[in-house]
């Protein structure tokens, strides 16, 4: 199964067309869609510990909608880059590491945007517990952005 | 560098803030102008190696002389930077910030001269009879930073490239997220937030910027000959210059600094706002395609 992706069309195609459509692009897609996830994330987390008191959470509600297309960018782009290289990642430990961290990022995007931004109200302050969720996130997402950077120099 | 350092003591003579604001605002360019002459420095010397009636130790002192008296400019353009921004939230400048900066400029200016001094020996070395010795009175043994020392430290190091690439992509990651949210806000698609809110943010851009101009400057001295000739490389250079006007303009900017929440940006604001998100996402793009565009390594 893995080995027939390693050596589908789309593979071949990937890694050796020369064309600067193929691996290039995919790749800058990608790191386009991370810079922009983990850019929101960060600016999220930032203003739960205090920074930029002076906005107004409801106005950051939109940038969740970045996020999920980023989200979604990056799974298409990941995917492609995962067929080219199938069998070398599947069984690669900090690839699989780098899965878990960045599910584990989704998963406290999704608790903030469940706790904090109810949509009801202003909370006037933030609760330590989002505090702690808020530094979470922020250290996962800082793992999962070096656990996908060093898959380019580790094993 | 003079003109910024003089409009600077003129403003402390004077005692007026505008013409300090101008001047850090002057450091502040000369800062980023100093990238380009820093990296095109770097290709000259792979050029003039090898050369004669070149001497090679000359090139070297210099390059060493340059990248210190480079760092000084930087360090300086990040006070003159965060004076600027201050003065924008509070009004005024601070003072303990803006003598900072004031004696930064003159170590600037003194590490600039050593270093152009050291660059005369390189096709006149007999002015000096060979000795190196600058401003600091130092001989070039004993340089305030090694080049060749950061090179061998980055390469013989294995784990230093990947941990720079790593730092690389989170810098990157922070100084997108507030560009994102500031050139939003100005454009109109994020609202409810006034731009002295998000102007709050800004440090952390810097900061970004910070980490990547630092693993940027590891990667650019270990394997300078991979970058010097790489068209990507260039345009890289190029929207990243831009993109620091375009920052500096965002921190001072007066008519966008009075917005409301609810009010929408003159166009000149959103002009500005697009056009920082188009140029950080040019210099994100040149990045990555380093390897594949121009000489690919």
């Amino acid at each position: 199964m893995l080995s027939a992706l390693d050596q589908s069309a789309f593979s071949t195609w990937l890694l050796s067309s020369n064309s600067i459509w193929a691996y290039p692009t995919v790749l800058t897609l990608h790191t386009f869609g991370m810079m922009v996830l983990v850019g929101a994330a960060l600016m999220i987390d930032l203003r739960l510990l205090g920074f930029g008191r002076g906005i107004p959470l409801s106005s950051l509600e939109r940038l969740f909608r970045v996020m999920w297309g980023a989200f979604w960018l990056n799974l298409v782009t990941g995917t492609m880059l995962f067929i080219a290289d199938a069998s070398k990642r599947a069984t690669q430990p900090l690839f699989l590491i780098k899965l878990l961290l960045v599910a584990s990022g989704i998963v406290t995007i999704v608790l903030i945007r469940r706790r904090i931004f109810d949509g009801t109200k202003e909370p006037m302050v933030i609760s330590g517990a989002a505090k702690r969720l808020a530094v979470t996130s922020l250290l996962v997402w800082c793992a999962a952005v070096t656990a996908g950077r060093l898959l380019a120099y580790v094993g | 560098m003079i003109l910024g350092l003089g409009l600077l003591l003129l403003s402390f003579i004077r005692k007026n803030d505008h013409l300090k604001k101008v001047s850090l605002e002057v450091l502040f360019l000369i800062a980023l102008a100093t990238l380009p002459v820093y990296v095109s420095g770097q290709a000259a010397a792979e050029t003039l190696k090898g050369q004669s009636g070149v001497s090679a130790d000359a090139i070297m002192a210099h390059n060493d002389s340059a990248l210190a008296s480079f760092i000084m400019m930087e360090i300086t353009g990040f006070f003159a930077w965060l004076v600027l921004w201050r003065m924008r939230r509070i009004g005024w400048p601070t003072t303990g910030l803006t003598y900072t900066v004031l004696v930064l400029s003159v170590l600037t200016v003194a590490a600039v001269a050593r270093a152009a001094n050291i660059g005369g020996d390189i096709r006149h070395p007999e002015i000096s009879g060979g000795q190196y010795a600058g401003l600091f009175g130092q001989s070039s043994g004993t340089p305030l930073i090694s080049a060749a020392a950061i090179k061998d430290f980055v390469l013989q190091h294995p784990w230093v490239w990947p941990t720079c690439e790593t730092l690389h992509f989170i810098g990157m990651s922070l100084m997108f997220g507030v560009l994102m949210i500031v050139n939003l806000r100005l454009v109109g698609w994020l609202r409810g937030m006034s731009f002295a809110s998000v102007h709050r943010l800004l440090p952390f851009g810097l900061m970004g910027f910070g980490i990547n101009f630092i693993t940027g400057m590891f990667f650019f001295i270990a394997a300078s000959e991979q970058y010097t000739q790489n068209v990507a490389f260039h345009y890289k250079i190029i929207l990243l210059m831009l993109a620091g006007v375009n920052y500096l303009v965002l921190t001072v900017y007066d008519e966008a600094w009075a917005l409301p929440a609810s009010a929408e940006a003159p166009l000149s604001g959103r002009l500005l706002g697009a056009s920082a998100l188009v140029l950080s996402i040019g210099v994100m793009y040149f990045g990555r395609m380093l390897p594949f565009i121009g000489n690919a390594f």
